[in-house]
């Protein structure tokens, strides 16, 4: 008897979890390459059919027809459009992104991808940290204390929270925090190479304006789907067991309300990584986002069509890492 | 009838509903009520704080930052009103289309609103920006674009979950042409989301409109919009703070009114679904 209670599978185990997540990764790593196949045509395609022409954008409208035809032979533009994106694809796989026509003409764009990658990055994931701890603490104890005044606080918080666009909030972190009490610096970016106390201090205020309006998003979601468990029955039975409200509120609810505010999590990077472009301008960060800024206003195509895969990169990997920690979470997903 | 007293009832929608409506009636009438015009220079009073003559102070060509606040709302929430407009009825019919045809048809069209889906709206909209140009048609395209898969989406899961009930069924026995129950039967019976849907994704066209606009890449000067002023106002921003708070402002006022809106449009239609993005 205690043989057969011994073999039964224990569900809750993680290690048992591993086989069907597993094969659950390969499906959504599948997807996810079709994905960036079809958005890597759609980008360079797009950028083939839109009015203006590279060479043009490059040389400016004085370039004689000798210099233009040159500079199309030079980078491969005379070519026919499917031969060019099968090049451009073939040297996407192998890390070439073609080199820059304006931005630093002739560079190689992968290389300048590189440089500039980490910053985003680290600012990037900086700021999801903050959006989801701050989210973390506002929800819950929004949702503990439904109805009551810090409900009302935690709440006006966030409907406030959303209605402050990401660039707008710098500059009132700016005033408060920079101007006014000197806590932060306004400008500049620290590399967390050189100090890491240093950068994080340097991508406080850009991280904290990227994650406010995400923070009350998640917030707000948090709270839903938390008042929605606590009313759930197995949270009034572990209660009536006699375990301590904490330990109900962390392992039950808390942790089945996680599936749905991951998801959430894993949607608004679409909207977090827009707000990178904008406060990496306003703080003078070298990334990814004031790369595609530098590559829209000099028209550098090759430059634009880099920046916007690696977003898409950056999306895909994202959301098949959110999607793989819900799998953790809650295997049912799994069978989907 | 009823579900417009029950609105009624709901303390954050009215005061949003409010608010949208003030914040209209400011941007529509307000520029007419100003003595000064918005590009109206006054060299006497080149970056003048907040007065009793312009509240809301000048820039650095002595312009009245009210004046030109109110103008540049209008444009703004011109374009995002256009933007969410053309998304919500582009979308709406592809979502309707697909959940009411199924196959291929949904195959294709999802599979290309999924992409869409995946690039970063700011991303998008930026990459047609610089290709196609700085009109307002096109920041408009751009916007509803970058919007169109999420209504596509909502469209089509209602459609899915009503596309067998018996008052379609009778329709269709009654031999009725698809465009017409589409257009008679379903439409309706999905309006309530998306409805909703836009108007939360009119607070997020207006953030997206402004932050182009912000960096350059949206309306251009001479032509005012809430970004456009605030990025101006960030280059004597330390010297003359109000040009920026000011217009920064009145963008989180519009925003706030519509996000109240749109959570009392949300409990009015689902309360279960209150506050899931």
């Amino acid at each position: 008897m205690s043989d057969l209670l011994g073999t039964q599978p224990k569900a809750s185990s993680l290690s048992d979890r591993w086989g069907p997540v597993a094969l659950y990764l390969l499906k959504r790593l599948l997807s996810g390459g079709l994905v960036l196949l079809a958005g890597t045509a759609a980008v360079f395609f797009t950028i083939q059919a839109a009015p203006g022409d590279p060479a043009l954008a490059a040389l400016g409208e004085q370039a004689t027809p000798e210099a233009i035809a040159a500079f199309r032979a030079e980078y491969g533009l005379d070519a026919p459009l499917m031969a060019q994106y099968l090049r451009w694809l073939l040297g996407f796989f192998q890390g070439d992104l073609g080199q820059s026509l304006a931005v630093a003409r002739g560079m190689p764009v992968g290389e300048l991808v590189l440089q500039k990658l980490p910053a985003t990055v680290f600012v990037g994931l900086f700021a999801l940290f903050l959006a989801v701890v701050l989210s973390l603490v506002l929800g819950t104890l929004a949702a503990l204390n439904r109805g009551k005044a810090t409900d009302t606080i935690a709440t006006s918080i966030a409907v406030f929270g959303i209605s402050m666009p990401d660039f707008w909030m710098s500059y009132v972190l700016i005033f408060g925090l920079s101007l006014g009490l000197g806590l932060f610096p306004a400008f500049g970016y620290v590399a967390p190479g050189d100090s890491l106390l240093g950068a994080l201090h340097a991508a406080f205020l850009p991280a904290l304006a990227i994650a406010a309006p995400m923070a009350a998003v998640f917030a707000r979601t948090l709270r839903a789907v938390l008042i929605e468990t606590l009313s759930k029955p197995y949270v009034t039975a572990a209660r009536s067991f006699g375990l301590p409200r904490p330990f109900v509120i962390l392992h039950f609810a808390l942790r089945n309300a996680m599936v749905p505010y991951l998801t959430i999590v894993g949607l608004q990077i679409r909207y977090i990584l827009g707000g990178v472009v904008v406060v990496e301008r306003i703080f003078g960060i070298p990334g990814i986002g004031s790369l595609m800024v530098d590559g829209a206003f000099a028209r550098d195509y090759t430059v634009l069509q880099a920046c916007t895969v690696v977003f898409l990169v950056i999306v895909l990997v994202v959301n098949i890492a959110v999607d793989m920690i819900c799998a953790l979470l809650d295997p049912k997903q799994t069978v989907r | 009838m009823t579900s417009f007293r029950r609105f009624m009832q709901n303390r954050t929608g009215m005061v949003g509903l409010l608010i949208v409506l003030i914040v209209a009636l400011a941007v529509l009438i307000g520029p007419a009520l100003i003595p000064y015009g918005p590009e109206d220079m006054d060299f006497m009073a080149i970056l003048a704080p907040p007065s009793l003559a312009h509240p809301f102070g000048t820039d650095s060509f002595g312009r009245d930052v009210l004046s030109r606040v109110l103008l540049g709302g209008r444009v703004s929430l011109t374009i995002s009103f256009a933007a969410i407009l053309v998304a919500a009825v582009l979308g709406s019919w592809i979502g309707i289309l697909s959940g009411y045809h199924l196959g291929w048809t949904d195959g294709v069209l999802m599979r290309i609103m999924d992409l869409l889906f995946a690039f970063p709206s700011f991303i998008l909209a930026m990459l047609l920006m610089v290709l196609f140009g700085f009109s307002s048609v096109n920041i408009i395209a751009a916007i509803a674009l970058v919007y169109l898969p999420i209504f596509a989406r909502i469209a089509r899961n209602t459609t899915l979950l009503i596309r067998e009930e018996p008052f379609i069924q009778a329709s269709r026995l009654m031999g009725r042409r698809p465009s017409a129950i589409m257009l008679t039967e379903i439409l309706p019976n999905i309006s309530a989301p998306i409805l909703v849907q836009a108007s939360v994704g009119l607070a997020f066209a207006i953030i997206l409109e402004a932050g182009l606009s912000f960096i350059g890449l949206g309306v251009q000067p001479p032509t005012p919009s809430l970004g456009g002023i605030m990025s101006d106002g960030r280059e004597y921003f330390s010297r003359a703070p109000w040009v920026l708070t000011m217009s920064g402002m009145a963008i989180s006022v519009a925003l706030l009114g519509i996000n109240l809106l749109g959570d009392g449009l949300r409990d009015l239609t689902d309360p279960k679904l209150r506050e899931r993005a």
